[in-house]
């Protein structure tokens, strides 16, 4: 009977000790929660990522040092509209195939294409074709789970009146952004490599066949500078040429970097200047890169950019 | 058992709910501080939350790489979270080279932003870090100008 009670009593000190470790823990749990989206940069504690995970992942520190905007849906049509191009629907994707892309590969890919037209007709307020894209890339983005940062009621509404044509802008490219920030923050970082192989390859083609309808220096040089993006985005998906999918997607891209290995990038060096100006800061930067692209290599680089362009949205 | 199942959904009512008012929280800044850039195109943003730096010990700082076209205008932004106990910073730098800041040390003034005349392609590193090695909650934008 005495042993009995001691028993009882071990076992409930046991079970008080439990309770105190279970409340302990849930108050852990609330603070952890409600520190969400610390990054702790540079406190020496972050995990990296191949610990927790052993996908196709990139660790935090080499992300420090990987380009966060290596291309942009709307900087390569922002260039092309302030040159006085009209639009043209020939520059862009069709929307039609959608329905056939069925691996996360391509519909990683196509989204990507379909954000750089996206940003192309937002530039150039055509809301009535709008709709589409943002039906394709909502599509796109549910398919590979993204689809929560594409806010599509919104996006719609908006693009039913030119008015808003700032509010759509900043809600495309930063659902962008936000899509490609949860890839990365989730191990996902091969469909984030699509995503932005898409939207480059694109912007080239986009940037690509305007020139040769409408050639432009500045354009000649935007096309040349694709040299130092090209290979950022080659490395990047260098990390994933164990799928034979982004091997073969990285064989395409050689075909043009093997053309843009002529054009040369040099740099004149200059002192920075800093200006004030009615209250607002300019810096001015007086270093200069120098790109020399000749209109053969132009022309060379438009063909096989549309023939790479052609064979991704299909592999 | 149902005393159980009750504190494993308040636990995770209570995650949710913080996970979510923090990301709205976040998510407003961001759209407050691309709209305070101007009349100008967003075209990336930089959530940054830090810790308080050791004292005697360099501010702790968020780095991120970015490709720059040449002849492009940027514009870089910053704006501080309401509850950050430290102000936020925004660096340019090219290489070694600060090329500009949202504070200016010489002067002691600060700039919500600043504008880059790009004149060079090539990558270029932000960094954000707050004053006095303070914790802190920000947002750095950087947008699209006009071409030069």
């Amino acid at each position: 009977m005495h042993i009995s009670i001691i028993i009882f009593t071990e076992i409930n000190k046991i079970l008080t000790m439990l309770k105190k470790i279970l409340y302990f823990y849930i108050l852990l749990l609330f603070v952890v929660a409600c520190k969400s989206g610390d990054q702790g940069r540079d406190t020496g504690l972050a995990i990296p990522d191949s610990v927790l995970n052993e996908g196709l992942e990139i660790s935090q520190d080499v992300m420090q040092n990987i380009v966060q905007n290596i291309s942009s849906p709307v900087e390569m049509a922002a260039l092309i509209k302030e040159l006085g191009v009209d639009f043209s629907n020939r520059y862009i994707s069709t929307t039609d195939r959608v329905d056939n892309l069925s691996t996360s590969f391509q519909q990683a890919l196509n989204l990507g294409i379909y954000g750089a037209d996206l940003g192309y007709l937002n530039m150039y307020n055509k809301t009535s074709s709008v709709i589409d894209y943002i039906s394709a890339i909502k599509t796109l983005a549910d398919a590979i789970k993204v689809g929560q940062f594409f806010d599509f009621t919104t996006l719609k509404r908006l693009a039913t009146n030119s008015k808003n044509l700032d509010s759509l802008m900043y809600i495309s490219v930063h659902s962008f952004n936000q899509m490609d920030q949860y890839l990365h923050n989730n191990n996902r970082t091969n469909l984030s490599a699509l995503i932005i192989t898409g939207v480059w390859i694109e912007g080239l083609y986009l940037g690509t066949q305007v020139y040769q309808s409408a050639p432009n220096e500045i354009l000649a040089e935007r096309i040349g500078e694709q040299k130092l993006t090209l290979e950022q985005l080659m490395l990047i998906l260098e990390n994933y040429t164990r799928e034979r999918q982004y091997e073969n997607l990285l064989n395409e891209l050689k075909l043009i970097k093997n053309i843009y290995q002529g054009v040369t990038i040099s740099i004149e060096k200059g002192e920075p200047e800093m200006i004030e100006e009615n209250g607002m800061l300019t810096i001015v930067q007086n270093d200069k890169s120098i790109i020399d692209i000749t209109p053969e290599q132009l022309t060379e680089i438009a063909e096989t950019t549309e023939q790479v362009r052609n064979r991704i949205i299909t592999l | 058992m149902t005393y159980k199942k009750f504190i494993a959904v308040c636990t995770t009512y209570i995650f949710s709910a913080c996970m979510l008012i923090h990301a709205q929280d976040i998510s407003q800044l961001t759209a407050q501080c691309a709209a305070n850039a101007g009349d100008v195109m967003y075209l990336k943003d930089f959530v940054v939350k830090l810790d308080p730096g050791t004292p005697g010990g360099a501010p702790p700082t968020a780095r991120y790489a970015l490709l720059l076209s040449k002849n492009v205008v940027y514009r870089f932004s910053i704006c501080t979270a309401p509850n950050s106990e430290g102000e936020a910073v925004l660096q340019l730098f090219d290489m070694n080279t600060m090329l500009g800041s949202t504070f200016v040390t010489s002067t002691g003034k600060d700039y919500p932003y600043f504008d880059f005349k790009c004149q060079k392609t090539g990558v270029y590193h932000v960094f954000i870090s707050f004053k006095e090695g303070k914790a802190g909650e920000g947002v750095g934008i950087m947008s699209y100008v006009k071409k030069l």
